[in-house]
């Protein structure tokens, strides 16, 4: 199992982008679809906040 | 027709930005996303837009629907959440009959008298507005009361309830208490504002710019630094945006200085050494605070540039624009932004017309120098 995990991590093993695209063929173009599926959440504070300068451990 | 929050759209280089109204998020999305997501919202059907997309990707009908679904699902229906919080009730709460510290902090020509009940909710509060303290008088435009009961930390304005926050919260008690002072000093409502940014405001003037950085990437430092090089502290830690105007406003507390700075500033601000040291064990971190060269704490300047701040020890001057899709994701996080549609547009817009940088430093000279470059070079309102 080790020795399965090495082999995974060595770097000719590794391929590019391109190759990888190729390699899939036909399915190439759901990585399009991937794509579009990726997305940022980004949520604001709820209130106005100061940075936590809080002496002690609480009340 | 499904009923949809009410949506804003903003593309910004080659993203599109999307804010939800009934959320308060902001989403970033390949520009092709949001285009279904506007159809979806303009009631148009699955079945029609997965078609379009299926022949622009040239994959099959039956994928796209499954995406076209899924998206809705995940980004209309997951968000048609109500407010949970539980709700206090504070009927029973009244103000205690003698607070043991008062302080009376002139700010232009406004005076605030700030009542404390023990050292405790002072030490919150106080240290950052210490320099602004005058002799006790008999006349005050405004009181504020705080104080802590039952493990709960206390607001009251001119003797109105503003809120309670517990001591896990107590960045947001702190938060409010510089709202409703800023409020105060410009005459204005929480909805006269963009927002409020975790950052640091410095002014040659004319205009402002803003620094922004993780904690411990040496805002403050900086700030310090340009201070004493002939710049405007305009705000530390605290930067509120208006409206109206668009530009940042001045706001009175103190530069809190981490121990590590210390070296680097006494020289330069020999006061450093005897003002008091405040130990914030729970944060790991020793502060001493450091007046702002602002006198006039009315100012208020437009901003048209970001500059993400980090000093490195050893490093060379990294000076470089930098994405503003990558700004963005920096800033949304750590800011409060006003939940009102029209301003959350107002701040769209005006995130689109900035300029954002990363200024990466270990020379000080420098830093300070390619400060004074930008506020020279691109000059614009």
């Amino acid at each position: 199992m080790k020795k399965q995990l090495k082999n995974t991590a060595n770097k000719s093993q590794q391929i590019s982008r391109k190759d990888a695209l190729k390699k899939i063929g036909n399915y190439g173009k759901y990585v399009a679809l991937t794509a579009l599926g990726t997305y940022m959440i980004l949520n604001p504070q709820k209130a106005q906040a100061q940075s936590p300068e809080d002496p002690g451990t609480g009340f | 027709m499904k009923k949809y929050s009410n949506l804003l759209y903003k593309t910004i280089e080659n993203k599109t930005i999307v804010w939800f109204e009934n959320s308060n998020e902001y989403l970033v999305l390949e520009n092709t996303t949001a285009d279904i997501l506007k159809r979806l919202s303009k009631g148009v059907s699955v079945k029609k837009i997965a078609e379009v997309l299926s022949k622009k990707l040239a994959v099959p009908i039956e994928k796209t629907i499954d995406f076209v679904l899924d998206l809705e699902k995940k980004l209309f229906i997951a968000k048609d959440f109500s407010d949970s919080e539980i709700i206090n009730d504070y009927r029973d709460i009244t103000l205690p009959k003698v607070f043991h510290f008062v302080k009376f902090y002139k700010v232009n020509n406004t005076i605030f008298k700030v009542s404390y009940l023990n050292e405790k909710e002072l030490s919150y509060v106080h240290p950052k507005f210490d320099h602004l303290v005058v002799d006790q008088l008999n006349s005050f435009d405004y009181e504020f009361h705080v104080f802590i009961n039952n493990n709960y930390i206390f607001l009251y304005v001119n003797k109105k309830f503003i809120g309670s926050w517990s001591s896990k919260e107590i960045h947001y008690f702190q938060g409010k208490f510089s709202m409703e002072l800023i409020q105060k000093i410009h005459q204005k409502e929480e909805k006269d504002w963009m927002g409020v940014f975790h950052a640091s405001a410095v002014s040659d003037g004319k205009k402002s710019i803003m620094f922004l950085g993780d904690s411990g990437n040496g805002k403050s430092t900086s700030l310090a630094l340009l201070q004493a090089n002939g710049f405007t502290c305009l705000a530390d830690d605290f930067v509120p945006m208006d409206i109206n105007k668009k530009e940042v406003y001045s706001f009175p507390a103190s530069i809190s200085i981490k121990k590590n700075s210390l070296k680097t500033l006494l020289p330069i601000y020999p006061e450093l050494e005897t003002t008091a040291e405040y130990n914030f064990t729970r944060l790991n971190k020793i502060v001493r605070y450091l007046k702002p060269n602002n006198t006039n704490f009315f100012e208020h300047l437009p901003c048209n540039e970001l500059v993400f701040i980090k000093y490195e020890k050893d490093s060379d001057l990294i000076f470089e624009e930098i994405s503003k899709i990558y700004a963005f994701q920096q800033l949304v996080p750590d800011s409060w932004l006003s939940p009102i549609q029209e301003n959350a547009q107002i701040f769209l817009d005006w995130f689109a017309s900035l300029t954002c940088y990363q200024l990466t430093y270990s020379n000080n000279d420098e830093m300070i120098k390619t400060v004074s470059r930008i506020f020279n070079t691109k000059y614009s309102i």
